[in-house]
Formats: C-alpha cells, structure tokens, sequence
C-alpha cells in the first residue's frame, strides 16, 4: 500500500486557498483543477476514468463497427470488388482486434473503474494514479493500433493475419507489411494497462470495502469483476510472453516461429489460446454481473441463489484455464489431448447454464419491469443461450472439425460476444446512465434502440450458422456463386446495418435525452428502486463518493434500508430512497490530488513503440518519457503542500466521519481490513 | 406481444430452416454427407442440435410466459413479490441435470472422436498406400506413396509414385489415409461431404482419412486463414470406380509422353544435350520450348523438364507437378475449369491465367509467393497453352461436367 494515496485537498474552498500559499515544489506541486478539459488529463478520479474508459471504448465501438459494415458491403454479394483481398484481410484482422481489446474489455474496465468502489462503498481505488496510468495506456495501445490504419499508407500497414494471428502467417515472410509489427507492440503495450488495472481492482476488492462490507456482501457485479480481474492477471503475461516473441522474431530474426530454423508453429496457438479462452471469460463475467444487477432491479426480488451465482463465476475462472486447446482440435494435436479438452469444454457449460437458470429464476414471480435496461439483460439471457448451445455442438471435437474456421464458429462467438456481452454492457449503459449523467437515456428511443440491434444481431448472426454449416470457410475475402452462399450473405448484410442503426439510435439517445434532461425532474439517487449501495448517493455522484462511509449489515444493504417485513413476513416499504439516501453535500472530504505524471509516462510508450518499427532513435525519447515520468511521479509529493490539513479525523477516533475521511489515509488499510 | 410471438416463431423456422433447408445446391454442405466419416459426424450432430434446439425452447419459451405472467400490468400496485433469495435443492438439481445431460452426450463424442482420428486398419485394396497433402499458398499437392508413407522418415521431399495438385483421385467406397502437411503456413483441409476438417501445419505429418461412398466429385476448401488467396485456395476430389482409379494411376505414374511422333522427337532431342536441336515448327513445340526455358524455374514436368527442374523458385519451394496437367478439370488452386460442360477444352481462362496470374488471383507474386505476370506475348500463350493441352488424358465426363465455378 505504500502508493496509497493520501488525502490531500479540500474539496471546494482549496483553490483560493492554494492561491495564497508559496508553492515551494515547483512543477512537482500536484495539480488541483478539477474542472475544465485539462482536470479530465490528470484525474485520478476513479468515476472520471470510469467515464473515459467507456467513451473511449465507444469511439473505437464504431470504428469496429464501420469495419464490420465495410466487411459486409464486400460480402452482401458473390465476387464483391468492395473491398480488394489485402484490404479485406487487414479490415477483418482490425474489426477483431478493435472489438476484444479495444471496444470490449475497456468497456468492461469502465463498468469495472466507476461501480466496483462505489458497490463496496469505497471513497476510490486503491491506487488512484495506477488507475489513470492504465487508462491513458490503454488509450496510448489503442490509438497506436489505430494508427497503423493510415501510417504509411490508407490501409496498407494494419495487422493481416486475423486477431489470432496464426504463425508463420504472421512472420515476416508471409506478412511483410508492419501491421503485424503494431499487433504485437500495440497488443502489449493495452496488456500492460489491462495489468496494471487488475491489480488495482483486486487491492480495491480485498482492502478496500466497507465496514460491514464482507466478501460475501459484495454485489454480484463487482464479484464477477473481481474473478474478471484475477483472469487478466494470469492471462495476460502469457500472450504478453507470445506478443515478445513474435515482435523479436519480426523485428530482430528472433526465429522463433521459423519452421525451416526448427520452430513448432503450434506453439503460438498454445501461448495465445491460454489467453484467448480465459479472455473470451474476461470478456463475458462483467456482462453476467451486469444482468445480474439489472434483473433483480426490474423484477423487484433478490438475484436467486446469490452464493450459486458467486460460486459458478469463480467455477468458470477456474475451469476457464482447461479448455484453451478446444480452439485447436483440427490443429493435430494426439487425440487424448482432444478428448481431455473436449471434456472440460463440455462440463464448462454446466456452471454457464446455472447462471442462466437462476436469472429465470430470479424473474420468476416477480414484479417485472420491461423498460430498455431489463429488455437488453432478458436479451442475454436468451442470445447467450444460443451461443452457449452451440458452443456445446462444436465441444463435440469430431463434430468440431466440420465446424471449426466456419461461420458457424463466426456465429456461435458473435451470439457469445455480440448477444452476451454487448447486450450485457448496453444493459448497463441505460441503467447506470442516471447514475453516472444524472438523466435517464430516453426510453422510447431506447426500445427503438434494443429491437433495431437485437433484430439486427439476429438477422446477422442467425444465418452465419447456416452458411458455415454449407460449408463457408471464415476469413473469405470473397465467394463465388454456385455455393448456395447468395441468399444469406445478403441477409447477414442487412443485418450488419439494421444494427449499425441501433447503434446511432444509442448515440442520438445520449444527446437527445441530455438535451431533454433540463426539462424533467432530477432523476434522484434512486431512480430504479435498486438494491446496491451506489444507489444511496447523489446521481451524479459526489467526487468523494460517500458522505459517510456506510455500515452493511447484509447483501442488498440499501433494499434492507428502504424495506422491511410486517407481521405476516410481507415485504413492506418503510423509507423513501430519499430519506435514506445520502447528500452528498459534504465538502471536507480529503480526496486524492489530480497527477500530471500518469499520462507522461503512458505518453512514452507509443513512442517506444513507433520507434522499434521505424527507427530505434525513436525508442530513446519514448524511454525518455517513461523514465521522466517515473521519476516525476516518485518524486511527487504525497499532498499537495497547501492542503488544509485541520479538520483532520483521527483513525480510531469512532466519530461518524472517521471511516470516511481516514479511509484513504495511512492507517486506512489496517482499520478497514478490520472492519471488513 | 405480437413482436415477441412472431420472433419466436422465426426462430423456430429458422432452426428447421438448418437443417432441411441448407441448400441443397451447396456443394460444401456439411449436413449432406456423402461418405462414411461424414456420416458419423452428421449422425452425431444433428441429435445434439435438436437438443440444443428444445433447450433453447425452454428458456426461451419460459422467458416469454414470465413476460406474459409477471410483468408489471398495473403500475400503482406497488406491493413487492416474495423476496426468494434461493432454494439450494433446486439449485443443485439444475447443476446437476445439466451436468448429466452432457456426460450422456459425451459418451458418444468420445467415441466418435477415436473412431475418427483412427486411421490404421483402414479397409482399402491398396495395402500400402498413402496420401500425403501438402498446403501451401494457395493450393493442394498431392502425393502418392504406394509403399506407404513413414513420416518419422520421409517427408514431402521424398519422391512420390504420383505427384499431382488441385485434383485429388480416390477409389469410391474406400479408405485411403492422408497425412495432412503444409509447406509454408497453416492450411485446414476440408471436404465436407467426405469428413471434416484436418489442419495442415508445416512440421506436422497429421494422419486423416477419407472416403466416398459412391463416385462423383467433391468439393473442398482451405479452412484456416492463409492469406491473400485463403478465399480461392479450392480443392475437389474425384472418387472413381475402383478400375477407373487404376487406369488413372497407370497413366499418372508415367512421365510425359506426347501424343505425336513429331512432338515427342522434339521433346527427345530438347532432352538430349547430344542431339542436334530441332527447330520448332508447331504451336505445341514453340510451347514445349517455352516450357523448357521459362516453366522450369518454377513447374516440374516430368519428361519434359525433369532435366532442367531444380525445385522451384517460390518461398514454399514447389508450384503445380505439370506431368499430366491436363488430365485434371481444374487449375489454379481449382479456381477456374479446364472444360467445358460438354467435354471440350476450355483455354480462354488458362490464357487468361497464363497471361497475367495476379489479376486473376490475389497473390505476391514479387515476394516469390504466387505465379508472377510473366509478361509472355499472345503467341507465346497460344503455344504454350497448346502445349499444356497434350499432358494427359482428360478426365471422365462426370468430372468435367460437375463444377461450382460459374
């Protein structure tokens, strides 16, 4: 805990205050704007980052999304000259690339960034600048892979060997242009932020909650985040080892993949599917916690079987480790290695299909309410059905092999990834969207927007089963006719774009009910009567979180706040949320001071990263950046120096504002690892 | 409600539609077996898919009657449900009937996973023979090996009893084993109507089988991403009745011979450094020359360049075995048809080809990978062409008449 920030500034009056203090550390002194465009560069913020995270996840949302459009405009007819065969290749290998590192897990970490401190009723994370050195890591990874999309020529330097990237294809023979070079930096460098920002979330996780706060009161959401961040933790440094020694056999003759120089190919398909399973996890557990945030809300009953859900997330973490080589059953691997990995990948539904059980079940009897959030998590429910029942068909590894690189795999991983996750996440876009704005998204247009996309995934994906059972191979740039192909390419085209509206119908919702916003009531902290403790503090929520840090009694805290049982065990209403509800007027609060290093060190690492490609003087101003950086931030002064330190609590002192203020302070490990 | 009824019964069509509506015209259809691994497959699945489809049914169908049952009809009722937090017997009941249902699923997918990835003992008149497929960018080689195949020993440089591409001939209602290579990047080869998929990876020998219970052609395809031309990297194979398959492996196993006593006394002297060139006179012996002198940096012909060929100039070190170029239906990676429906040659295309190859199928061709624009005169490609059409017997009408190219 040793970066453990400490509390530094007053909340309101600080500024004018600061104004008339020397400054005695110079540029080290720690900024403390926290308004205007240059606040959001050094937040340390975890709402703030929660914020850019899921913004820039959008963005890159809709860059994947065009290129999916640009893939499908080529497909929607035979012989398609839309797209030329090189383009196509880099189009589908950055439509991939985008969507899993760039679209869905930052999407993830944004939900992760925002709820998991305010579910355990933390002031922050445990550690607020690594929080905002993972996202502009993030963020630098990304536009670095991004760039390589125009650097050097429109679309002629982008990664072309499929996200998977299959060696030697990948090597420099086969793939000479520097695509795969920004693959395989770009992918490490958005690694290091994934990371970082796992272990920061399982030190929030673990030391942070509230009194009261045990593990097994914690939200489903923020438990499946936890198992999420574990899974990085132990996946990343694998494909980070296979990104290495990719990006040393391309760049410096490393032969590692050479098969003329001795190399076994398949030991790339082993180090990056021992990611790539746990990763489709790491993907798909947020969006499971969100539905199962969602549904109890709009049914109005507690998750069915909170420890059974608890415990078949943790079951899928583990297990998600034994099936990696299910992506390799026609890659002629010995057949009992099949037949174990068959049978893992088999009974890995079992866990899946409790979730999916006890969500009914959940509903079931309930009060339900089918307003956008609750119909987007419904749609999970069943969408991911179908990609887990297919996902049963091809563990089947001699049924497998008349499936595998098909599109019946494009299917069954997009109802997976388009039906569980994307859907999960919209889920979670219209249901936090009050909390985190302060307006609820408009909800005609979000019906628009839910029946548009799950039609449309529906209409996309729904076909591709069939085309890949006729046999079309994944990965065509093109098909001829006489395959029977026709028919449902143009289907799944018609598809793409009925979804593509969707999309826009969610992006004119967030302006258009923005704009409305001024017109209606204050949303309240409360607007959908819900049962976590986020919902007990002001919509936005105040920067220090948590007036007062709040004593949890039980899972559903903030239910149990609001209801109770009469004589005959009828559940009745004996508080508003309002009544209940914090103010989140408190101005004395120490909160962690803003940072300018995060960013410059995030800054160097594209520049390292531009400098390997094109020439290693680069790399040297880069390593300038990040040194810099490092420094700068070591030497950083734990508080701003003219911080106002009077009103400060003692630890140990039991007033009702000890927890609070002293949280984030020296002695805030011990007492709230006591407490929880 | 109108919305929801109506989707559920497009999902419903839409799973009868998988089965019974996959085109019948597919000739990559994986529910249409056509030999006795295909089969075993298909029987396989399609049980686990209607068990998949009644699953779905049910959550599906139970989230459409809680729809119907629970939702909120009246808004100002705000007494709230029961708050059920759990029944821990029923929880465990639904662990553990998932968990049954599957391990009664596979005991059969166990099965036909061994079954499937035996290949001794396979019930073939052809005690030794083996097949061995080689992928590279981006077409099929194959090789037969009469007295077998020992890949701890040989490997795709051993000399084969028949070398041939694009085209592969087996004897209908038998099991010939393959071993499934690759010179350059991973290739998966797929046939779908005979069985599923095998990867081909350069530095494994992968054994797999196959079998087609009655003649006919069949078609295939690269399954794993292999690049600019992964899209046109085609196959098909020709299952032929058992003394047709032996005609065929007479003619194969013999080099080159022409089909007139002029051409082949030309080839002879080309050949013989001794001789006193011949000066070419025909169209097939302008071509036969050109082949000599410009084909041979890439294409082995046996009989007419075997002399000259020293491997080819490519990164995967091998373009098409010319020998009996054509005998076989289909060239380029069995993109595009050497006849006609009706039997007769069809050169537009080879010229075409022959004329500028990466026009007609995306290669990179400057980095030695694919057949580059050689830049050959009109007449040059009349020759040439002329001179390809006498390297072997054409194949059986059934072969030349069956195509999916349009």
């Amino acid at each position: 805990m040793a970066i453990t920030e400490e509390a530094t500034k007053e909340l309101t009056k600080g500024d004018a205050v600061a104004a008339t203090v020397e400054q005695p550390l110079g540029i080290l002194t720690r900024p403390t704007s926290t308004k205007g465009w240059k606040s959001w560069l050094t937040t340390v913020d975890h709402k703030r980052i929660g914020i850019l995270y899921g913004g820039a996840a959008l963005l890159f949302f809709v860059l994947g999304g065009l290129e999916a459009l640009a893939m499908r405009i080529q497909l929607a007819t035979p012989n398609g000259t839309f797209l030329s065969a090189e383009t196509y290749n880099q189009v589908f290998t950055m439509h991939g690339v985008t969507m899993i590192f760039l679209v869905a897990m930052p999407m993830a970490a944004a939900f992760a960034n925002y709820l998991i401190p305010l579910q355990i009723g933390a002031r922050d994370v445990a550690f607020p600048r690594l929080n905002a050195l993972s996202f502009w890591i993030f963020l630098g990874g990304g536009l670095f892979l991004v760039s390589s999309q125009f650097i050097g020529g429109w679309w002629s330097n982008a990664p072309d060997c499929g996200w998977f990237c299959y060696q030697p294809n990948g090597g420099v023979i086969f793939s000479p242009s520097r695509g795969v070079d920004y693959y395989a930096i770009g992918l490490q460098i958005t690694g290091i932020a994934s990371l970082i920002s796992a272990v920061n979330l399982i030190v929030t996780c673990l030391n942070m909650r509230t009194r009261g706060m045990s593990m097994f009161r914690m939200p489903v959401l923020t438990w499946m985040l936890l198992v999420t961040q574990f899974l990085l933790l132990f996946a990343i440094p694998v494909i980070t080892v296979g990104l290495f020694l990719l990006m040393f056999a391309r760049l410096f003759d490393a032969q590692f993949f050479n098969v003329a120089a001795g190399a076994e190919p398949l030991l790339w398909q082993h180090l990056f599917w021992i990611f790539g399973h746990p990763e489709v996890y790491i993907l798909v557990l947020p969006a499971f916690g969100i539905v199962s945030e969602v549904i109890p809300t709009f049914s109005r009953k507690p998750i069915f079987g909170y420890s059974f859900m608890v415990f078949s997330g943790i079951a899928i973490g583990f297990m998600g480790w034994g099936v990696w080589a299910h992506h390799m059953f026609a890659s002629g691997l010995g057949p009992i290695s099949v037949a174990a990995f068959s049978l893992s990948t088999m009974f890995i539904a079992v866990p899946t299909g409790v979730k999916i059980l006890n969500w009914l079940a959940t509903m079931w009897g309930g009060k339900l309410t089918f307003n956008t959030p609750m119909l987007f998590a419904v749609a999970v429910v069943s969408m991911f059905t179908i990609g887990g029942l297919s996902g049963v068909t091809h563990a089947m590894a001699a049924v497998d092999t008349q499936q595998t690189d098909t599109y019946y795999i494009v299917a069954h991983f997009h109802y997976v990834v388009f039906g569980g996750i994307i859907n999960g996440l919209f889920a979670g876009f219209y249901f936090w969207w009050p909390k985190v704005f302060g307006y609820k998204l408009n909800e005609k247009l979000g019906k628009t927007n839910f029946w548009l996309m799950i039609i449309g995934m529906n209409l996309t994906f729904g076909p591709m089963h069939i085309l890949g059972l006729q046999g079309m191979s994944r990965r065509y740039y093109t098909y001829s006719g006489g395959y029977g192909f026709e028919l449902w390419n143009m289907v799944v085209s018609i598809g793409a774009f009925t979804i593509a509206l969707g999309v826009l119908t969610f992006i004119i919702n967030i302006f258009y009910s923005k704009r409305k916003a001024a017109e209606l009531p204050p949303v309240g902290p409360d607007p959908w009567d819900s049962r976590s403790l986020e919902w007990m503090i002001s919509s936005p929520p105040p920067d220090h979180n948590f007036d007062e840090p709040i004593d949890v009694h039980g899972l559903d805290e903030f239910w149990h706040r609001k209801y109770g049982y009469d004589d005959d065990g009828k559940v009745i209403a004996f508080a508003t949320a309002a009544e209940v509800a914090q103010t989140g007027d408190r101005t004395d609060v120490h909160l962690p001071s803003p940072s300018y290093w995060p960013i410059v060190v995030a800054t160097g690492l594209p520049i390292i990263g531009y400098g390997l490609i094109y020439s290693l003087w680069l790399c040297v101003v880069g390593g300038l950046f990040v040194v810099t950086g490092l420094f700068g931030w070591a030497q950083e002064p734990a508080d701003d120096p003219n911080a106002v330190h009077d009103d400060h609590d003692e630890p140990g002192d039991d007033g009702d504002d000890a927890q609070g203020a002293s949280a984030l302070e020296q002695s805030s490990t011990e007492e709230m690892s006591v407490d929880g | 409600m109108n919305s929801r009824s109506g989707r559920l019964a497009a999902l419903a069509v839409l799973a009868v539609v998988f089965l019974a509506g996959c085109a019948s015209d597919a000739p990559l259809d994986s529910l249409d077996p056509k030999g006795e691994y295909a089969q075993s497959i298909d029987n396989l699945f399609v049980p686990v898919f209607w068990v998949a489809v009644v699953v779905f049914v049910l959550v599906f169908g139970a989230t459409i009657v809680m729809w119907w049952k629970f939702r909120v009809k009246d808004p100002s009722d705000d007494e709230l449900p029961a708050p059920v937090a759990g029944n821990t017997s029923v929880e465990i009941g639904w662990t553990i009937v998932p968990a049954l249902i599957l391990g009664i699923i596979a005991v059969p997918s166990m099965a036909l996973l061994f079954d499937i990835r035996d290949t001794t003992d396979l019930d073939n008149d052809y005690e030794n023979l083996d097949v061995v497929v080689v992928g590279q960018q981006w077409w099929w080689e194959y090789r037969y090996y009469f007295d077998g195949f020992d890949p701890d020993v040989d490997d795709f440089d051993t000399p084969a009893d028949i070398v041939t591409a694009n085209q592969l001939y087996i004897p209908a209602d038998q099991e010939i084993p393959l071993y499934i290579t690759s010179r350059d990047v991973i290739h998966s080869f797929a046939v779908p109507n005979l069985n599923g998929t095998m990867d081909a990876v350069p530095s494994l020998y992968s054994p797999w089988k196959i079998q087609a219970d009655e003649p006919g052609l069949y078609f295939g395809t690269c399954r794993e991403f292999c690049g600019l031309s992964h899209a046109l990297m085609r196959t098909q194979v020709a299952a032929v009745e058992q003394a047709d398959f032996d005609i065929w492996v007479g003619q194969q196993r013999q080099p080159y011979t022409a089909p007139d006593e002029q051409l082949q006394a030309f080839l002879d002297a080309a050949r013989d450094p001794d001789a006193e060139a011949i000066e070419p006179t025909t169209a097939e012996e302008r071509g036969a020359a050109l082949f000599r002198s410009l084909c041979s940096s890439c294409h082995l012909a046996e009989g007419v360049n075997d002399d000259l060929y020293d491997g080819a100039e490519l990164v995967s070190g091998a373009a098409p075995n010319l020998t009996h170029f054509s005998s076989r239906s289909s060239f380029a990676g069995a993109i595009f048809e050497l006849y006609k429906a009706d039997g007769s040659a069809d050169t537009n295309q080879l010229e075409a080809w022959i004329r500028n190859p990466p026009a007609e199928k995306p290669a990179d061709a400057e980095n030695k990978r694919g057949m580059p624009d050689l830049g050959l005169s009109e007449a040059q490609i009349d020759d040439v062409v002329a001179f390809l059409m006498t390297t072997g017997e054409e194949p059986s009408d059934f072969i030349k008449q069956e195509t999916v190219v349009e």
